[in-house]
């Protein structure tokens, strides 16, 4: 759903009201129903009424590429227009869901779709082009019942500093370790116990590389501000912060900082386990795994799909284990905004086919059987933004149907490593630290207290600019 | 650039039958009164009605907003004046003077490639008596590929790991290249996949212009004495300098504007930023980074605009200086 | 013709032997650069996605999948994509021959008031880097000015900014220019209208520019890449360049290479069968010196 070279992009809004998290989550649920009292704001509370007559449109209808899951999702238009046959839903299929460019176009234009897709990290140029409506009125427990389950940080990065909400979460990932079984067997590494540490990870690339034949122990990206983006992955996994605490300033200048870029130099120059190629982007790491040329990567689950799906490898070979460090994991994903000025009806629908297609156990995405008769994978660990439970009825029905080697996720499941959201402005820290990581990476004589405070010099630079 | 086409003006073609009226012409000019000058004019603007409309509609309308954008800021929803905020903001960014380095590399490498190799080419198939319309053909078989085609053919070969590149320098037993993936070559390895698509239209114009050269001139060098090199020189390149000169100009000015390879191949900026050029910066103040920087972007554009209009008063000052010889 | 190396030189034995081994290695060179690569594609798309991966390459697909073929042009909708590249392609073209060629017309012959300074303008234009200009283009494409029509999603949001083509302006002036006035007054003298002379005497001269314009018109809705991506958002309206571009992050790169093959062989196909008229007109058109 995610992923391509250019995703993951920038700009969390939620920076500070992300970290004050919890407060705001609960607020909207439980202050918009309370708060009810006149007529207006406790019919934004009520669900739609079957018998509405409205038209929406959306966008991210799955591909022609990707004929399962579109006629998936026409036959859940059709079950949605059983409950409420006077919806239309207009939609335009799109792969990627987002380009950068028709996104900001759009918003500029106000010519986004009425239900419109964006990634957590696009809260904030959403809202500076006053593109999305507040829709906290609109979502409580009866209009979304999965609700009190959904995971506050991933809510939280929906939301603007003031708690109010404007998307819903469809679908999100949380960093981890992916690597190859088949080499681990080779190598005499125990497929079942992927590193944990940096220094496991140190050990055990070793003795992949040593199997030769062009095979390296460790891979990382350096090149389109992913080299960035996985800096801050593996920052957060040991427990490092990028924003102070007030997010006018990095914070990545640190200890744990220096560690990130240390574990990379070592790796390259000093044990020589990540090979002379770098300069790697999306999906390069993917491609040298699924033709057993790469030991291990940092990751998000949905990487093992394409790796099948689009790469053609097996799902026997390839195992997920826990973020490097276990502190806290990058967590990202995607929502779908409601476009400013839609109506109350349209929000509603919106609403009503979100919560249908995407929140509902046993519907929509999470119809398991259905994925399964389809051929679309079952067991992979994504999204996870569900606990309580939701997360209990997903784990029981994704076992009944499983169609992937549920076990090998076994390692990633069962340590749970709490997700942390991406910083404010992401894609513009990412490319000031794109270049440092492609840095160590390719000069050997590569000064890693220098770099870092060149960069966080010139990311306070571009954070002053933007306040 | 007014400046520049004036050079070129020059009427080679040979008159075709009906010269010797040209009195009459004029005559008939000269009497005609104020109404009928009236409605030549009219009837001359009508005829420039459609171009005049879409001209003002979707480039001096638009260059308007630009500067008028530059001095702007839009922040949730509310749009305010700024003052020269943003171009402030953009001198800041030690990015874009690494933006200008690039696109002068950039510029310079595609000159050397993008200019010199087609006329080179031209010059070559100029001189073959054999196999010439075939040779032709293949040199414009590029151009006629959708772009994106021959952009993702290349990021293929490209690859490091499995590309066709690096395997044709293994069996040489050469040493390999990471290509795009690397800082200190990602940026030739753009300018070869572009001269490769777009060299074709280059060539076939300098192949006409050398077609054009008088026989005669060869002749007498010839008999001179004059080797290959010289005739190269004195005949060949003095015969087709105005048009080399046109190619110069224009060749620069795209060069300096390219977009769509860098975007195509290294996602824009590259390895260590290494291709990121002026424009790219233009397209990620605007549309990338959490985009709606169009101030910004506007900001950049403007600066860009007088660059390139500057850079191209100072060569048609120097070409009609030379033509002036 | 005469050129550099003069016929004398190549018909004694040493100019002879010099002149065939240059001609083979050319042939031979050009041949490896401008096929080689065509052959990777058409061959890429017949191979194994493991295949196409793998290195070192074959030279020949060790068993041959034309399924590939059939899966890209199925799934990436190539077939319409094409037709909407063409579509836009020679509507843009349609336009520009008509408004520009008038335009051209006018500035050259007919001499307006301030035609001088309207033809600066045009020509001003051609300094400005269109990614530059594209945040306030596709802002007034949205809402045009004083008429409030909005052309996003229609194909006139293509059509018409291609007419403001300063260079193509240019080229027509340049060559209406070299048609002698007396041509153009003794038909006036006749009673012809300004359009019947155009049409009548203007353009039938004008053969080969008209020939040159038309081939850029068309190649640079081929080319272009920025602009559709933003005025078609819907995927369905979209060209070739930004289908395939955004379909490709989500197929098996032997779908993807069969896809290039197939949306590169019409041109490729239509230039081998024109390629006569094609190269006079690019050669002998008035772009020389």
């Amino acid at each position: 759903m995610k992923t391509n070279g250019l995703l993951h992009r920038s700009a969390v809004a939620v920076v500070v009201a992300g970290l004050a998290f919890s407060a705001a989550a609960c607020s909207s649920s439980g202050g918009g129903s309370s708060s009810g009292d006149n007529g207006k704001a406790s019919d934004a509370a009520a669900p739609l009424d079957p018998a509405t007559k409205v038209t929406i449109t959306a966008d991210c209808q799955p591909p022609t590429t990707k004929p399962a899951e579109r006629k998936q999702w026409d036959d859940d238009i059709a079950a949605f227009n059983k409950i409420y046959p006077n919806v239309t839903i207009k939609a335009t299929d799109g792969s990627p869901c987002e380009e950068p460019a028709k996104f900001t176009a759009q918003l500029a234009g106000k010519t986004q779709p009425d239900l419109f897709y964006a990634y957590f990290t696009d809260t904030n140029q959403i809202l500076d082009a006053g593109g999305a409506q507040d829709i906290s009125a609109y979502v409580n427990e009866k209009t979304v019942p999965a609700l009190k389950d959904i995971d506050p940080s991933v809510l939280s990065t929906l939301k603007d500093a003031d708690g109010k909400l404007y998307g819903l979460p469809v679908t999100n990932y949380k960093m981890g370790l992916i690597y190859n079984r088949k080499l681990f067997k080779q190598a005499g590494l125990d497929p079942d116990k992927p590193p944990t540490t940096w220094a496991e990870i140190r050990e055990d690339a070793k003795k992949i590389a040593a199997l030769g034949n062009g095979v390296n122990g460790y891979g990382d990206y350096s090149a389109t501000n992913q080299g960035g983006w996985h800096f801050t992955a593996e920052l957060y996994g040991l427990g490092g912060k990028m924003l102070s605490d007030d997010g006018k300033k990095v914070a990545f200048n640190s200890a744990e900082g220096k560690q990130v870029l240390q574990n990379l130099y070592d790796m390259r120059w000093t044990d020589n386990t990540m090979g002379a190629t770098q300069g790697l982007k999306w999906p390069d790491l993917m491609t040298q795994t699924s033709t057993d040329k790469l030991g291990m990567y940092v990751g998000a689950p949905d990487d093992i799909t394409y790796m099948v799906q689009t790469l053609k490898g097996n799902y026997e070979d390839y195992g997920m284990g826990p973020m490097p460090g276990g502190k806290s994991a990058l967590l990202g994903g995607d929502g779908r905004f409601f476009k400013k000025g839609s109506t109350p009806d349209q929000i509603k629908a919106g609403v009503a086919w979100v919560n249908f297609k995407y929140l509902t156990m046993g519907k929509g995405q999470f119809d398991y059987s259905r994925n399964k008769t389809d051929g679309l994978p079952v067991g992979i660990p994504q999204p996870s933004f569900f606990g309580g439970a939701s997360l209990a009825a997903d784990n029981t029905a994704k076992a009944a149907s499983a169609t992937v080697p549920v076990q090998n996720y076994a390692p990633y499941v069962s340590t749970p490593v709490p997700g942390k959201t991406e910083p404010a402005n992401a894609q513009q820290l990412y490319k000031v630290l794109d270049a440092a990581v492609s840095a160590v990476l390719t000069d050997k004589n590569a000064d890693i207290a220098k770099l870092l405070t060149d960069a966080e010099s010139q990311a306070n630079q571009v954070l002053s600019s933007l306040q | 650039m007014a400046g520049t086409i004036s050079p070129y003006k020059t009427n080679r073609r040979s008159a075709p039958a009906g010269s010797g009226s040209a009195g009459r012409g004029a005559g008939g000019r000269e009497r005609s009164g104020l109404g009928q000058k009236v409605r030549r004019n009219l009837s001359a603007h009508g005829f420039l009605f459609g171009a005049l409309v879409c001209f003002g509609f979707f480039t001096w309308y638009p260059m308007v907003r630009e500067v008028v954008m530059s001095f702007q800021k839009t922040k949730r929803g509310r749009t305010t004046w700024v003052g020269f905020d943003n171009l402030r903001r953009i001198f800041d960014d030690p990015d874009f003077w690494h933006a200008w380095r690039n696109t002068f590399l950039f510029t310079l490498l595609a000159l050397v490639l993008g200019f010199a190799l087609p006329f080179f080419v031209a010059v070559l198939l100029n001189e073959l008596r054999h196999a010439k319309a075939y040779l032709r053909i293949l040199v414009y078989l590029p151009v006629m590929m959708p772009p994106v085609a021959a952009v993702l053919l290349f990021k293929y070969f490209y690859n490091p790991d499995y590309g066709l590149f690096n395997d044709i320098l293994r069996t040489l037993h050469l040493p390999t290249s990471a290509w795009l993936n690397s800082p200190d070559t990602a940026m030739v390895s753009v300018v070869i996949a572009a001269t490769w698509m777009n060299m074709g239209g280059a060539t076939l114009i300098y192949l006409a212009a050398l077609q054009g050269i008088p026989g005669e001139l060869y002749e007498a060098a010839d008999l001179d004495g004059a080797g290959l090199l010289r005739k190269l020189w004195h005949v060949t390149i003095p015969q087709t300098r105005l048009i080399l000169s046109l190619l110069l100009l224009l060749q620069i000015v795209a060069t300096m504007q390219v977009f769509v390879e860098p975007f195509l191949l290294t996602g824009g900026n590259g390895p260590q930023n290494s291709t990121m050029t002026v424009v790219y910066l233009v397209y990620e103040y605007a549309f990338d980074l959490g985009g709606n920087n169009y101030g910004v972007a506007s900001a950049l554009g403007l600066v860009m605009l007088v660059v390139l209009a500057g850079f191209s008063a100072l060569y048609s000052r120097l070409s009609r200086n030379s033509d002036n010889d | 013709m005469r050129t550099i190396v003069p016929q004398t030189q190549l018909n004694r034995p040493l100019g002879k032997a010099v002149y065939w081994t240059v001609l083979t290695v050319v042939v031979v060179v050009f041949t490896l650069v401008f096929i080689g690569p065509l052959y990777w594609l058409v061959t890429g798309g017949l191979k194994s996605t493991q295949e196409v991966i793998q290195s070192p390459p074959t030279l020949f697909p060790s068993e041959i999948h034309w399924g590939t073929y059939a899966t890209a042009w199925r799934e990436l909708k190539i077939g319409r994509l094409l037709f909407n590249t063409v579509y836009y392609a020679f509507g843009a073209l349609a336009f520009q021959l008509v408004f520009d060629v008038a335009a051209a017309y006018s500035l050259s012959k007919l001499r307006p008031v301030l035609g001088n300074v309207i033809l600066g303008m045009m020509l001003a234009t051609l300094m400005i880097p269109s990614a530059v200009l594209i945040v306030p283009q596709y802002l007034t494409v949205l809402d045009l000015p004083l008429l409030h029509l909005n052309l996003i999603s229609t194909p006139w949001a293509i059509w018409l900014p291609t007419v403001a083509n300063a260079f193509n302006i240019f080229l027509l002036k340049r060559f209406f220019d070299s048609i002698p006035q007396d041509l153009l007054a003794a038909a006036a003298i006749d009673g012809a209208s300004p359009l019947r002379t155009l049409r009548s005497i203007v353009l039938p001269m004008s053969k080969p520019i008209l020939g040159v314009v038309s081939i850029f018109a068309v190649v640079n809705v081929w080319k272009d890449f920025l602009w559709p991506m933003l005025v078609q958002p819907n995927p369905a309206d979209q060209t070739l360049n930004i289908g395939i571009r955004s379909l490709a992050t989500g197929v098996p790169q032997n779908v993807i290479i069969a896809a290039l093959a197939i949306a590169s062989a019409p041109t490729i196909l239509f230039f081998l069968v024109f390629q006569r008229s094609i190269m006079s007109g690019l050669t002998s058109g008035g772009l020389k010196g």
